[in-house]
């Protein structure tokens, strides 16, 4: 009686099947999704009936509970009022339907879960330069409920593994009863069947992509931003690539998500598809901003504090096309001086210098430009600087210092 | 004649790769709680889910209800028979004085100990300062506080997943058996598997007081172990997770010393 075991090493699965692989990825080069295309999947107050899909939610139950309860939520309620009529703007048929949490997490995210809600990390909103933006990644997210992504993946998946789980046991048996050994093929059809997941994945990524940009359309938000987005991505990946003197990731086999490179091209032919001449857009930078103000300066130092400078200072430029501020110009320097390579410290005093200039400067530039001042032995100006940054934060932790180093 | 001498084999390693394991341990001092108690179960965390033939697991919500239902009417009927007294909260705002915030947080620093009490006392990562039988956790201040609020002795935590064959699953085995025939013998594809653990933590003192892990499995689909989903099946997952409850190691010696 001879066994054979039907488990796989990864890396006999890697080697067997690089010529698949490499013959799958020099494949055609997928077609466009169009946005015309992409009609909702589910109405409003959607419940599933499926006994899997009913299995799918219940799991969600206790998972939205958690992230509802985390101490990661953002507890504001004006924003949490601003995202919520966002996706009940951009969400499509299941608009009043959707939830949406606010984490404060400083990384370019957001997720949809299968029941309806949608979670939105703080770093995105960084990110975002308008109304039009922050609109598009959640009308992305929508995009995966309205078309019922998620229970499609899941069946997708189940009927991949049933039939190779099938499939490799047949032909054992079968190898056996010839007398030949096929396990060879057996792991080549275990990378197909993982290669195709990934595929679907990247296919569904794309569904939404036209899906968010049809429903950013139909609402009247430039749909050209959602295409931005990457462009700004990838700009922020290679800075921070380019600082650590490494390569950005461009795409693989193995990627859930289709490269950002490819994303942005398929949109930006999606926004001249879709884009009406004559209709008035309106991307909503004023609002966004305004909404945002208060917790800007939290999203900055967060961001700041990740000890990326490369990333960082791409980030906070970027957001300068839109004007540079006494905010902005404080986290630059603070990019620099928590950088700390040679040269860093005059940069960093230029940065707080600029930032003072402008009246909506944070009280701790006006600390480190006096301190600065100090270093370069103006004490004068330095104690005026201090004596500015007591007025604005008479109970800061370091008032006693500040007091004493003024003399 | 050879073949059926293989199927004979088959069937004995078929019974064997099947098993019930359990492994339980217990603070020094712990003695199991008899007579007039008042115990805490939050939130019992049951999921049932079908093995599909690839041998992923779907989550059935009509099962899960089931299980639930069951597990709590025998868990009812267990700790009655002790003589203690229950409250099972379903959801986090069912208890009164207590902020759900305030759930959260101590339902969320167990889970991170029973996490730690499973890494360190049964996936073999032993520490030196925590060896031999007995347990050395606590969940401290949180867990005190909590029983201080509510008047609460003890805080019963219970997690149990249940995977059920499928057809497909089961209908993979029986081909890997036949395939046996020929020389390709994989009827152990992975069958039900159930993972149960409970903790239960003394609210007086906020240490984890005792903790118990079932795992019942089949490598063969199409063997059972007890249904969750059924009265029977669940009252079987209650009686080996809590039914034996063991005392400490001090209270077990100064028993045996007391005999003597």
């Amino acid at each position: 009686m001879s066994g054979r075991c039907l488990e796989l090493t990864r890396r006999s699965l890697l080697v067997g099947g690089a010529a698949a692989a490499a013959s799958l990825h020099t494949g055609a080069a997928r077609a466009r999704i169009r946005p015309q295309d992409m009609v909702p999947l589910v109405g409003p107050g959607f419940k599933p009936t499926d006994k899997d899909e009913q299995g799918l939610w219940k799991d969600m139950d206790r998972a939205e509970e958690e992230i509802a309860g985390s101490n990661l939520v953002i507890d504001d309620p004006k924003l949490a009022g601003y995202l919520k009529s966002i996706i009940g703007t951009v969400g499509g048929p299941a608009a009043h339907d959707f939830r949406i949490y606010l984490l404060r997490v400083p990384d370019f995210n957001a997720m949809m879960f299968p029941s309806g809600f949608a979670v939105v990390f703080s770093g995105l909103l960084l990110r975002m330069r308008n109304e039009a933006q922050l609109a598009g990644v959640i009308a992305h997210e929508s995009g995966h409920f309205l078309r019922r992504h998620m229970i499609r993946a899941w069946r997708d998946e189940r009927r991949k593994t049933d039939l190779f789980a099938i499939g490799s046991m047949v032909a054992g048996i079968g190898g056996a009863g010839a007398g030949v050994y096929l396990g060879d093929y057996v792991q080549l059809a275990q990378l197909g069947t993982l290669l195709s997941l990934f595929s679907y994945s990247r296919e569904m990524e794309a569904e939404a992509d036209a899906m968010g940009v049809k429903l950013m359309e139909q609402n009247n938000y430039p749909p050209i931003e959602l295409s931005n987005i990457w462009e700004q991505l990838i700009g922020e990946e290679n800075a921070s690539a380019y600082y650590r003197r490494k390569h950005r990731h461009k795409g693989g086999i193995f990627d859930t998500h289709p490269s950002d490179a490819s994303r942005m091209v398929d949109l930006r032919a999606d926004a001249e598809e879709l884009t009406v001449p004559g209709k008035a857009y309106d991307a909503g930078r004023k609002r966004y901003l305004s909404t945002i103000a208060e917790i800007r300066p939290t999203l900055l130092d967060d961001q700041v504090k990740l000890n990326d400078p490369g990333a960082s200072q791409y980030l906070i430029e970027t957001l300068a096309q839109d004007g540079w501020n006494g905010l902005l110009r404080f986290y630059e320097g603070e990019v620099w001086r928590l950088r700390n390579v040679p040269g860093d410290q005059l940069r960093a005093d230029q940065s707080y210098a600029a930032a003072v200039a402008y009246p909506d400067a944070p009280a701790d530039a006006w600390r480190w430009h006096g301190i600065a001042l100090m270093k370069q032995g103006r004490p004068a100006e330095a104690k005026a600087a201090f004596a500015r940054y007591l007025t604005m934060k008479p109970n800061a932790p370091d008032a006693a210092w500040v007091r004493q180093t003024m003399g | 004649m050879r073949r059926a001498g293989i199927f004979v084999a088959l069937a004995v390693t078929a019974a064997l790769s099947a098993c019930v394991q359990t492994k339980q341990y217990a603070d020094l001092e712990f003695t199991p709680p008899q007579g007039d108690y008042k115990l805490l179960v939050l939130r019992p965390d049951v999921t049932v889910g079908s093995l599909t033939t690839g041998g992923m697991v779907e989550p059935r919500a009509d099962w899960t209800d089931q299980a639930r239902a069951s597990i709590i009417a025998a868990l009812r009927a267990q700790q009655a028979a002790r003589g203690g007294k229950v409250t099972i909260i379903e959801h986090r705002d069912e208890l009164p004085g207590v902020t759900p915030e305030e759930l959260a947080d101590v339902e969320r620093l167990n889970a991170a100990v029973d996490e730690s009490i499973v890494e360190h006392k049964y996936l073999g990562d032993y520490l030196p300062t925590k060896r031999g039988n007995r347990l050395d956790w606590t969940l401290g201040e949180d867990a005190v506080r909590l029983g201080r609020k509510t008047g609460y002795d003890y805080a019963l935590f219970l997690h149990g997943e249940d995977q059920v064959a499928s057809g497909g699953r089961v209908a993979l085995g029986v081909l890997g058996l036949a395939g046996c025939i020929v020389g390709f013998c994989a009827p152990n594809v992975g069958g039900a598997q159930q993972l149960d653990y409970a903790s239960l933590v003394d609210l007086k003192t906020g240490d984890v007081v005792w903790f118990n892990v079932v795992l019942a499995g089949s490598q063969v689909p199409g063997i059972k172990f007890g249904d969750l989903r059924t009265p029977a099946g669940a009252a079987q997952m209650i009686d080996r997770l809590l039914g034996r409850m063991k005392p400490g190691e001090a209270v077990r010696r100064a028993a045996t010393a007391d005999a003597h």
